[in-house]
């Protein structure tokens, strides 16, 4: 079997640690940049906007038609700028992922689009000092689409709009493309002025994922050779202990299908002991086709044809969801609530504990065989200030107990339920 | 025995296959240093299989719509009612999917991967369908079908087939209707099973750490060996006229921007093997030339907020059918379609460039290469080849062959105003 997956760490700026995990396992060479920044009201639209342009043109490669014919010179490389929410911090994402020199037999080409990369993060294409205007129109206006769209996926939509009602009150519940009442204050300048402020005070981790030898190290440290001075600190969620308020939503839109959102607390921050037990009471619920959700609501009562339950981890909130039809809305809540308490009661065995920790320890062990979720799971232990192996994070998750996993799920409460509905077809 | 094995020295990959006496093909390529095992099953069965003569019948039946995907669904029973308990304690997550032209169950595992296989090919080869178990499916499946129905992706999709095709049951939704799932019944099912998961009519791929000896040694020992001799399925398809069905579809549905597909269909059916996959290969090139991120129309029509991010082209082609795609979201997708109808009257040589072939090729070789990091990429695409008779090693040698004359050629034939249709989903008011 292969070693153990690990990642060398080198601070190469303030602020900016690079990251390089080394394998060659892969057909290909991934190299990502994240840059982090608070979800906060006055910039989740900026942050959402700027990959958007960024990817436009550069200084180098004037239009998206020259970058991408860079692209596709260089055997397809994959260039991904993402945005994501990650509990209350809100994450640029910089990506380009390379086939190996040896599968296309021209090492050095990797360089080329190194600095593809570096152009598009850090030399954007500027017209009077600013963002090119027509640039940022038009992204402006494709942003206020997208946030529009967020419709047209009703399972992704329904769970969005439960945790917005759920956390009305906290920053949680930005969305992470942001607003679209924030488009008409942002122009060229401001948005300018914002990249040069995200620039200078992210934290920035760089992730290198791949072969390399030094000349490459060498490069990726002066790729991000950038003059810096306060470097923000960026706050930790805010965790509510047990729902203040119980919350019914329901939302009238022209849908077959009903979509039902349960939120609940769970006042389990991620650093606790108990959060193992939370992981594995969650699957029990309802986190594959072995779970009392899906034995129950799906197998047995034909109710639903999707109903899971999944943890939210940095914000320590426990979303169930599922499709169903308008008329059950009662019948599942009344199951699923029942379901929740068996767990509580402990009627469970320890066969179910023993499959859920299988299906935990499986899906973490699968990191190792994505070029692209190495990348993320080492960036996600960084955001956790989580310094355990991967092969520790396996032996927490083999130590939880039956007795963890009743302590974790009695410790939920039930805030928000959602349910998206269409009146006109109900035979109410 | 007859076991083979191919090599590809630029993908460094193997690929061993041996074919059993029941009649079953296995293969297996190796993957060093993988976490993950990943084994496919699949019978040569999907949707577009509903006329066909019955295993030891003689006259043509026709089966509701939506069959193949309720079998899907119902072959994860068994008399204990615990095989997704069985798998789960293995640790192996398990799954199944029904597209067109295949059904496929698969599991990926980190460890116990000779349990698991050995129940995967139980499972597959024991159904176990009884009047209670398959009416308690029809309400599951009624849901589903609803999901898809509030899907606009997926409606907008469907539309644009309907409008190319007359009858050819590709046009049917895969999981059919909630009216048409009605009709099944368990002697239906077994007839569909009895007739497709024949093992001659299957393939079992797996990938993974692990050795191919031990491999044909679980499926020895699994594997049921009493079936009926099979001879070759008859499968009956209608008629389908090259002309299309409808020039247009429009609907309304709760979305936020309209949203299309501009569909050609292909007139040059008929292909399989190496033949199908270079066609396949050719007319994607094509459409990523014309439609692509890098192509002037894309870039165009994306400065005037024609379009965004989300277009672009791709084909599909089997034996009995074949499209071209052209998929976006736009606020006036009548206007792309007149566009786009206004650039294919140009001539190939002017739309065509051989810079831009050589430039998309390199790309398409690119990504292929990348996709074969994924151990799931390269099974589902494995069984989908390996059933149009092309196996997927092959792959990046065929696709080193294609010319730019290919496309020329193509193009001319494939890119007519005759054969165009359009779909468009409207939101509501």
């Amino acid at each position: 079997m292969e070693l153990s997956l690990k990642s060398e760490k080198i601070q190469i700026g303030n602020g900016i640690n690079l990251n390089l995990v080394k394998t060659d396992k892969f057909k290909s060479n991934l190299l990502s940049f994240y840059f982090l920044r608070p979800l906060t009201k006055e910039e989740a639209t900026k942050n959402a906007l700027l990959p958007l342009v960024l990817k436009r043109g550069t200084d180098e490669y004037k239009t998206n038609l020259e970058i991408q014919k860079k692209l596709e010179e260089n055997y397809g490389a994959n260039l991904s700028l993402a945005i994501n929410k990650r509990g209350e911090k809100h994450v640029l994402r910089f990506t380009v992922e390379t086939v190996s020199g040896e599968y296309v037999s021209n090492k050095e080409y990797i360089y080329d689009v190194f600095n593809l990369l570096k152009s598009i993060i850090f030399n954007p294409l500027l017209e009077e000092g600013y963002f090119k205007k027509s640039y940022v129109d038009q992204e402006k206006e494709n942003l206020k689409r997208k946030i529009e769209s967020r419709i047209n996926d009703k399972r992704s939509y329904a769970i969005d709009r439960c945790i917005e009602e759920m956390c009305k009150n906290e920053r949680y519940s930005i969305y992470s493309l942001g607003n679209i009442e924030d488009l008409p204050k942002i122009d060229e300048k401001v948005l300018y002025n914002h990249y040069k402020d995200l620039i200078k005070t992210s934290p920035i981790e760089i992730f290198y994922v791949g072969h390399y030898d030094d000349n490459m190290v060498e490069y990726m440290k002066e790729m991000a050779k950038i003059e810096r001075k306060n470097i923000i600190s960026i706050p930790r969620e805010q965790i509510i202990r047990g729902a203040k308020t119980k919350n019914m939503v329901y939302e009238d839109l022209n849908v077959n299908q009903g979509k039902l959102v349960l939120g609940y607390r769970t006042g389990i921050p991620y650093e606790d002991k108990l959060y193992n037990g939370l992981l594995i009471g969650s699957d029990i619920l309802g986190g594959g086709p072995n779970s009392k959700l899906f034995k129950n609501v799906r197998e047995k009562e034909s109710l639903a044809y999707y109903v899971s339950s999944t943890v939210f981890k940095y914000k320590s909130i426990m979303l169930i969801d599922g499709g169903i039809e308008f008329e059950n809305f009662e019948k599942t809540i009344d199951i699923i609530k029942e379901q929740i308490e068996e767990i509580r009661r402990g009627n469970f065995t320890m066969n179910d504990i023993e499959i859920s920790k299988e299906s935990l320890k499986s899906s973490t062990m699968s990191i190792k065989d994505s070029i692209f979720l190495i990348s993320e799971y080492f960036f996600s232990q960084i955001l956790s200030n989580d310094n355990r192996s991967l092969e520790e994070v396996l032996e927490d998750i083999d130590r939880v107990t039956k007795e963890d996993v009743v302590e974790a799920m009695s410790r939920l409460t039930l805030d928000t339920i959602y349910f998206m509905r269409n009146t006109k077809v109900m035979n109410i | 025995m007859d076991t083979k094995i191919y090599e590809s020295e630029k993908l460094k990959e193997k690929l061993y296959y041996k074919k059993m006496d029941s009649g079953l093909k296995v293969f297996f390529i190796p993957k060093k240093g993988y976490t993950k095992q990943y084994a496919i099953f699949a019978a040569d069965y999907g949707s577009i299989d509903n006329v066909f003569v019955p295993i030891g019948e003689k006259d043509p039946l026709k089966v509701p719509e939506g069959i193949a995907h309720f079998l899907e669904h119902k072959l994860f029973e068994s008399p204990e009612n615990n095989l997704f308990e069985k798998f789960s304690k293995l640790g192996a997550n398990v799954n199944a999917y029904t597209n067109f032209n295949q059904t496929a169950y698969l599991f990926s595992s980190t460890e116990n991967f000779f349990e698991s296989l050995s129940l995967l090919i139980d499972f597959v080869q024991n159904p176990y369908f009884t009047d209670e178990n398959v009416n308690k499916e029809k309400g599951i499946i009624a849901q589903e079908i609803n999901m898809y129905q509030d899907n606009p992706g997926w409606r907008v999709f469907f539309n644009c087939l309907q409008a190319m095709y007359n009858e050819h049951p590709v046009k049917i939704d895969i999981a059919g209707t909630i009216e048409s799932i009605q009709k099944i019944d368990k002697e239906l099912l077994y007839k569909c099973y009895n007739t497709f998961y024949n093992p001659t009519n299957m393939v079992l791929f797996v990938i993974g750490d692990l050795a191919f000896d031990e491999i044909l040694d679980v499926v020895e020992k699994s594997q049921k060996n009493n079936y009926e001799k099979a001879e070759e399925i008859k499968r009956i398809l209608p008629f389908e006229d090259k002309k299309i069905n409808k020039k247009i579809i429009e609907e309304k549905m709760m979305t936020a921007a309209p949203i299309f597909h501009i569909g050609f269909k292909d007139w040059d059916t008929g292909l399989t093997g190496e033949k199908l996959i270079k066609n396949d290969l050719v007319t994607n090139i094509i459409l990523d030339i014309l439609f692509g991120s890098s192509s002037t129309f894309y870039n165009d029509l994306y400065e005037e907020g024609l379009i965004n991010t989300n277009f672009g082209g791709y084909y599909t082609g089997k034996e009995s059918y074949g499209h071209s795609l052209i998929v976006g979201e736009s606020k006036e997708p009548k206007k792309v379609y007149e566009k786009l109808i206004q650039l294919i009257q140009k001539p190939a040589e002017t739309l065509l460039l051989e810079e831009d072939f050589n430039r998309i090729k390199n790309k398409t070789i690119g990504e292929f290469l990348m996709g074969l990091n994924s151990i799931e990429f390269i099974g589902n695409n494995f069984v989908d080849l390996y059933f149009t008779d092309f196996l997927l090693i092959d792959y990046l040698s065929l696709l080193e062959k294609v010319e730019y004359k290919d496309i020329i050629q193509r193009f001319n034939s494939h890119f007519t105003e005759e054969n165009v249709v359009l779909s468009i989903i409207n939101p509501l008011e």
